[in-house]
């Protein structure tokens, strides 16, 4: 602590024998030293702040609006305490006289000498209350100057700025010493400042560290230091230390009920550190619900209920006694309601329609899924075209050849005679012939295509005609047949045989068959025989009857 | 013109008033039929008739041994030829409505959109019979958001009122290249859930405002029936790979439809006769279905 005090001492001295234009160009050499004694001055002035966020001054790697940052929010509290105990020793400048002094060795005592030494003289000169003010309020102006330029580069100039400040301080604190009225007692400050003075110099040997009391140049700095540490070590005697302390309390805290009777409550009195009006207002209302909550815990449960029901009693009749809500009311039109109340009552009545429904993804799914299905089976609901109804029947178009008849006209007779005799041979008509010819020529076409085309191909079975063959004679009928083949082979063996029934060969007969044959035989001759005679007795009898 | 048109409605009426009688000797030449078939004796009622019955019964063909009433007149000819649509609305339409009747106007193919201006109805009508056209869609609106839909078919064929719900129109959606452009293939058709008679009668007049389709088309228009509630989607569908795999891709508006009336007549005959009116006031009317089972 020691090396890095003798440090900060050293750049501050630095600081002061600089010349004032060299502070105008950026200089790193010169920013450092800066950097050091603004670090030095901060920790120096951090032990009487009590709230300090910060133990020590950040100064590598941040630039000047940081660091004045961080001394501002040192020096902001420390700025209004020292104000208040300007004030303070404005109102009572004998204070200053008794205020504990540090033990830095002798400059210290030094110091206190001049000051009784000045207090004394100048408790003669100053004597008004104003004026006294005034001076303190001249120097608490004085400080804020002072404590906002203490973080900046230009630090030298201040430190005499400061010494002359402290003086006119000295005699601020000094100017109001003749007043005395019946909150002042010049006595009682005298025992108050005693005590306090006790405690702050046990505060003070925890508290302080070790300062380095040899520098000369730095007595400027100390005197300053000590100034201001030691009012603020008087801040921090009241507010470390005075808590136990009620008459420190009361003194701080004085408000108009400590000397002009206080009222019923005695809580203002017990609360600390607490210097608003506004917790003196809430002091006045815990009084006064004390008294009530006395007051009524002389009524017994019973009264109590009693009074509830009386309460509600006293509503209800009052309300029946009003006009009812239109709710009540019955039949109400528009214009007996206020505007659109009916759209926040809710009206009961039943729907007769089902509701539109509402569409959901799940309806939509369902849907899809439907249509998805119709789609794979291919069952749409399209329009069929309707088959177009006959409207006439078709007409029968009769056809004419046109080409030069190929029959001569005797044969055209002859047709026709043929046709007259056998109406079975009829020739085909002309629209026949052209059609059976076209037919066996598309069927043989067919054929081939089908031959060619199908992989499996089967060739139409042949349908076989069935003719029947006529027992005629060769020469009515023509046939091609070879010359070889008889009549008799042309025929069938059933179509030669004409008899009847199952026949036996001569070797099958028995002989009563062949008798039976015989008798048949000889019967037929007889019976023929009878017709012949029967015939030529007719044509003419005598010729057998001559000879027989 | 004029006389043309008065003769072929009143042919028309006249043919409605002889339904009655068609019917019945629909039904007699009916029990002689079956009679014949089951061998069993002619009905005493219908033995004087009996022959004359038996011989037209023996020249029937398939188109007249089914009776034939008004409505299926009205669509008579309609699968012939390919129907012809005009689209308007009500009277000084907002933006918002032109839009959606824009979009109504690809929906159906063959379908010409046409701005209403001052036009009174039975002018329209007139003109559209005049140049051949089949049917006449107007589209009402509240506020911007369409919530009416006349469907008539012209020569003095049925009109059916609808109200439009949840409606969602392709200009809602603000990916515009998601959507694409609207195919004009004819569309196949599915119609779901449309069960009674009253269900197949409005499937018919829906029916009959489309043409009819290839085989093959991708584009998918369909009619779900929920509880008297009508959904019309309309999709493009992919068959990706082989296994029954389809995606479907919604496009086109969506609305409900929701039948509020039929008339046996055009939009401008206000004296027609009311087919069907929906009765909501009625006690069971919740518990009631009219175009399913």
């Amino acid at each position: 602590m020691a090396g890095s005090t003798g440090a900060g001492e050293e750049a501050l001295r630095r600081l002061m024998s600089t010349n004032q234009p060299s502070f105008l160009a950026p200089n790193p050499a010169l920013s450092e030293t800066a950097r050091a004694a603004s670090r030095h001055l901060f920790s120096a002035l951090r032990p009487f702040c009590p709230k300090s966020p910060l133990d020590q001054l950040l100064v590598d790697g941040f630039d000047a609006e940081q660091i004045w940052q961080q001394i501002d929010l040192q020096s902001q509290p420390l700025l209004s305490s020292l104000r208040r105990q300007v004030k303070h020793f404005a109102k009572n400048p004998k204070e200053i006289s008794q205020l504990k002094v540090v033990p830095l060795g002798k400059k210290v005592e030094k110091e206190q000498e001049e000051w009784m030494e000045e207090s004394d003289g100048f408790d003669e000169e100053l004597e008004d209350d104003e004026e006294g003010e005034e001076k303190g309020e001249e120097y608490g102006m004085e400080i804020e100057e002072e404590d906002g330029d203490q973080g900046g580069e230009s630090g030298s100039e201040e430190e005499s700025e400061e010494e002359d400040e402290e003086e006119k301080g000295e005699d601020g604190e000094g100017g109001g010493g003749g007043i005395e009225d019946k909150f002042l007692k010049i006595d009682e400050l005298t025992k108050y400042l005693e005590k306090e003075e006790e405690n702050f110099e046990n505060a003070e040997r925890d508290m302080r560290g070790k300062k380095d009391a040899d520098d000369e140049e730095d007595t400027e700095d100390e005197d300053d230091h000590d100034d201001e540490e030691e009012e603020e070590s008087d801040e921090d005697a009241e507010f470390g230390f005075g808590d136990e302390d009620e008459e420190a309390e009361d003194m701080e805290n004085a408000r108009y009920e400590d000397f002009f009777g206080a009222k019923k409550g005695k809580y203002s009195k017990k609360k600390k550190a607490q210097l608003h009006q506004d917790s003196e207002s809430s002091d006045d209302e815990d009084d006064d619900m004390e008294f009530k909550k006395q007051n009524k815990g002389t009524a017994s449960t019973h009264q109590k209920q009693l009074e509830k029901i009386q309460s509600k009693i006293e509503q209800m009749e009052k309300a029946n006694l009003e006009p009812k809500t239109w709710t009540m009311q019955g039949e109400v039109t528009a214009a007996k309601r206020p505007k659109n109340s009916a759209l926040e009552v809710d009206l009961d009545f039943e729907h007769n329609v089902r509701p539109a429904p509402v569409i959901t993804e799940e309806v939509t799914a369902s849907i899809e899924d439907m249509i998805k299905k119709r789609i794979t089976e291919g069952h749409f609901n399209d329009v069929q075209r309707a088959p177009k109804l006959p409207s006439k029947v078709p007409r029968e178009v009769k056809e004419l050849d046109d080409n030069k008849s190929k029959q001569g006209l005797a044969e055209i007779y002859e047709q026709e005679y043929v046709q007259k005799e056998d109406p079975t041979s009829a020739p085909l008509s002309f629209k026949d012939e052209q059609k059976q010819q076209a037919s066996v020529l598309f069927k043989k076409l067919g054929l081939k295509l089908d031959a060619l085309a199908h992989f499996s191909f089967a060739p139409k079975p042949v349908i076989e005609d069935m003719s029947v063959q006529i027992n005629v004679p060769a020469l009515a009928m023509e046939e091609i047949a070879p010359v070889a083949v008889s009549d008799a082979a042309m025929l069938a063996p059933e179509e030669v045989f004409d008899g009847k029934g199952d026949i036996k060969e001569e070797t099958e007969l028995t002989k009563e068959e062949r008798k039976r044959r015989r008798a048949n035989k000889k019967r037929k001759f007889k019976a023929a025989g009878v017709k012949r005679t029967g015939k030529k007795m007719q044509e003419g009898a005598l010729p057998n009857q001559v000879n027989g | 013109m004029l006389r043309r048109n008065i003769r072929m409605r009143r042919e028309y009426l006249y043919r409605k008033s002889l339904e009655g009688k068609e019917r019945l000797l629909y039904e007699k030449k009916r029990k002689i039929r079956e009679a014949l078939q089951e061998g069993k004796p002619i009905p005493t009622e219908l033995r004087n008739e009996e022959a004359a019955l038996r011989r037209e019964i023996d020249l029937e063909d398939e188109n007249t041994a089914v009776p034939r009433s008004h409505i299926d007149d009205e669509y008579a000819h309609a699968a012939e030829k390919d129907p012809k649509i005009l689209l308007t609305t009500s009277r000084d339409p907002s933006a918002p409505l032109q839009q959606f009747v824009k979009e109504l106007s690809f929906v159906f193919p063959n379908a010409q959109r046409m701005n209403r201006g001052g036009q009174v109805i039975s002018e329209i009508i007139e003109s559209c019979r005049a140049h051949d056209y089949t049917d006449v869609v107007l589209v009402h609106e509240h506020r911007g958001v369409p919530d009416g839909l006349i469907v008539s078919h012209l020569p003095y064929g049925p009109t059916a009122y609808f109200g439009l719900l949840n409606v969602v129109t392709r200009h809602e959606i603000k990916d515009r290249k998601a959507i694409g452009t609207m195919p004009e293939a004819y569309p196949h058709l599915i119609f779901d859930n449309f069960s009674t008679k009253l269900g197949e009668r409005t499937a018919n007049i829906l029916k009959y405002l489309f043409p009819v389709p290839k085989p093959d088309t991708k584009r998918i228009v369909t009619f779900s029936n929920q509880s008297d509630y009508v959904s019309f989607r309309h999709h493009i569908y992919e068959k990706h790979g082989g296994p029954k795999s389809i995606e479907l891709k919604e496009i086109g508006p969506r609305f409900e439809l929701r039948l509020y009336q039929i008339k046996l007549g055009t939009v401008d005959q206000a004296e027609a006769q009311i087919e069907w009116v929906i009765r909501p006031y009625m006690n069971t009317s919740k518990k009631r279905k009219f175009l399913s089972d």
